[in-house]
């Protein structure tokens, strides 16, 4: 059998005087979309960090294809929670980061950029900065200038939490249809179970921090492709749905009572 | 606006005018704007003011380029290696704490009466307001964008190229600004001083017989220099600026 595209063995993160996740161990198979739920503040970002090589964990170790990870992952593209594209670099500009980076021969870079902003819908907006766009429009260029490069594991911390429903809604069919055509290994973060539920093969529910475990793995066994608005409405779907959330609802109880607390 | 403020420039010079005229002011001390106006025209016709102007105009573009780019370098050497900033930050507090007006005397003695005196000055202020601009502003980049970039693919230099320098940018500019008009007034101050040449010296030599229009004239002359550099510097940044939004607030504008 093929290694796991990504291996967590015995992860724990520490920061001074908080230990935020503990003894995680968890495989993402090759070519799976698997989303990480969780209680906000329990880890989830601090997971996607050590796989992506951005941070080290402190104990445990993150294997990529069976290769223990050092330093930056390069097998894998990162669309982050905040904005990250460069404010001054142009939409275009911003898609070819990654192939000017590499090196990529100027011409063939720039057409394959101006193919992928046909492709996310962006046609005409090429020469704008992203402080003249909306934020769906930005989280479409974060999405292109992720997958120009063609990564072989994506991840993404919860890359539409600040949209409004229908653009949302628009942009997890964009992605699962970039899913499908290049079959890459997806570890998806959010706190909204519905989405992870719709877009995924598995879900990972965490529990509260400090020191966050995995409550649970759930496969997702509902057909592809999938319609993100019917499916929600499936039996197999509330059914799954059910015994994910009374799990989870133990764990976000706990995170509310802790705030309470503070 | 602008007829506003143009207004208001021209009853404050009408109110002069007539002040003196009117002899509720003494012409001895505050000169007359319509004299100011004629000697700056006859400094101008006659060409006397050309070798000073550009004396000072020189001695301000050698500090400015030098106190600049070594202002850059150390901003960025400084903000990019910890340890190296922790060593010396307090003989750079100890060292910008000194005014700068002291050391004009020591550096007459050290560099002459020429024009590397005076740059010497107008280094020792443009160095300082560049150098904490450049920390400050490759410090401050955003952690996201950086993560993002290396995730991307840069290296170090391409991180230092396509991320902290543009980033930097609008924090150097800020002090461009500034810099340019204290280079000035450094050089001014130097000139002033000890100098056989440059506006400052035009300045000192009229004080000295107590031509007080030709004090005036010279702090006109060095007014609208300040000002045209000052507007060649705003079409620079408008330009290398672009990406920004148009915004009174540049400090926060791109997190939002
Ligand atoms: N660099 C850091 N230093 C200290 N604490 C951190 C740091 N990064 C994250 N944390 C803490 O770790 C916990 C998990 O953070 P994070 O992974 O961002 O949570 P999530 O993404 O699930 O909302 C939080 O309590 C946060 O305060
Ligand atoms: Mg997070």
């Amino acid at each position: 059998m093929s290694p796991p595209a990504i291996r967590f063995k015995d992860i724990t993160k520490s920061f001074p005087g908080y230990t935020a996740v503990e003894a995680i161990n968890l495989d993402v198979s090759s070519g799976r979309f698997l989303s990480v739920v969780g209680p906000s503040g329990c880890g989830k970002s601090t997971l996607l960090n050590m796989a992506a090589g951005l941070m080290t964990p402190s104990g445990g170790s993150v294997e990529i294809f069976g290769e223990p990870l050092n330093g930056i992952n390069r097998k894998a593209g990162y669309m982050f929670q905040q904005d990250a594209l460069l404010p001054w670099k142009t939409v275009l500009d911003n898609i070819l980061l990654g192939l000017e980076l590499r090196g990529a021969d100027p011409k063939a870079a720039e057409q394959t950029a101006r193919d992928w902003i046909h492709r996310v819908g962006l046609d005409g907006f090429a020469d704008r900065y992203p402080h003249q766009l909306s934020g769906g429009m930005r989280k479409r260029v974060a999405m292109a200038q992720t997958w120009i490069t063609d990564p072989a594991i994506v991840f993404m911390d919860e890359p539409f939490g600040a949209l409004d429903v229908h653009t949302r809604l628009r942009m997890e069919g964009e992605i699962l249809g970039l899913w499908a055509e290049t079959k890459k290994t997806v570890m998806f973060v959010t706190h909204d179970l519905e989405e992870a539920i719709a877009l995924s093969d598995e879900v990972v529910v965490l529990s509260a921090g400090p020191a966050s475990h995995i409550v649970g793995v759930y496969q997702v066994d509902l057909e592809r492709p999938r319609n993100l608005i019917d499916i929600k409405t499936d039996p197999r779907f509330t059914e799954i749905y059910g015994s994910i959330w009374r799990d989870l609802r133990e764990e976000v109880l706990k995170s509310y009572e802790r705030n309470e607390k503070v | 606006m602008l007829v506003w403020q143009l207004l208001l420039g021209a009853a404050f010079v009408a109110a002069w005018q007539a002040g003196v005229s009117a002899k509720l002011m003494d012409k001895f001390f505050f000169s007359r704007p319509s004299d100011i106006a004629l000697r700056v025209w006859q400094m101008f016709a006659a060409g006397t003011v050309w070798g000073h102007l550009g004396t000072t105009l020189l001695e301000a573009a050698l500090s400015f380029v030098i106190g600049v780019s070594t202002g850059v370098l150390f901003g960025f050497v400084l903000a990019r290696n910890k340890f190296l900033a922790a060593l010396l930050d307090p003989y750079i507090r100890v060292t910008n704490a000194l005014p700068r007006v002291v050391l004009a005397p020591i550096f007459l003695l050290w560099f002459g009466l020429g024009i590397w005196s005076k740059v010497a000055l107008g280094v020792t202020v443009v160095f300082f307001i560049v150098f904490f601009n450049t920390f400050q502003g490759v410090r401050e980049v955003d952690p996201v964008i950086v993560n993002n970039a290396r995730m991307l693919g840069a290296n170090e230099r391409q991180l230092i190229r396509h991320v902290l320098i543009p980033s930097a940018l609008t924090w150097i500019f800020s002090s461009l600004h500034i810099s340019i008009g204290f280079a000035i007034i450094a050089v001014v101050v130097g000139e002033y001083l000890g100098a056989s040449k440059g506006i400052g010296y035009m300045i000192s030599q009229a004080e000295g017989v107590f031509d007080t229009t030709g004090v005036f004239a010279g702090m006109t002359i060095l007014a609208a220099v300040v000002l045209c550099v000052g507007a060649g510097v705003d079409r620079l940044e408008r330009y290398l600026l672009r990406w920004k939004a148009h915004n009174t607030n540049t400090g926060s504008a791109e997190v939002s």
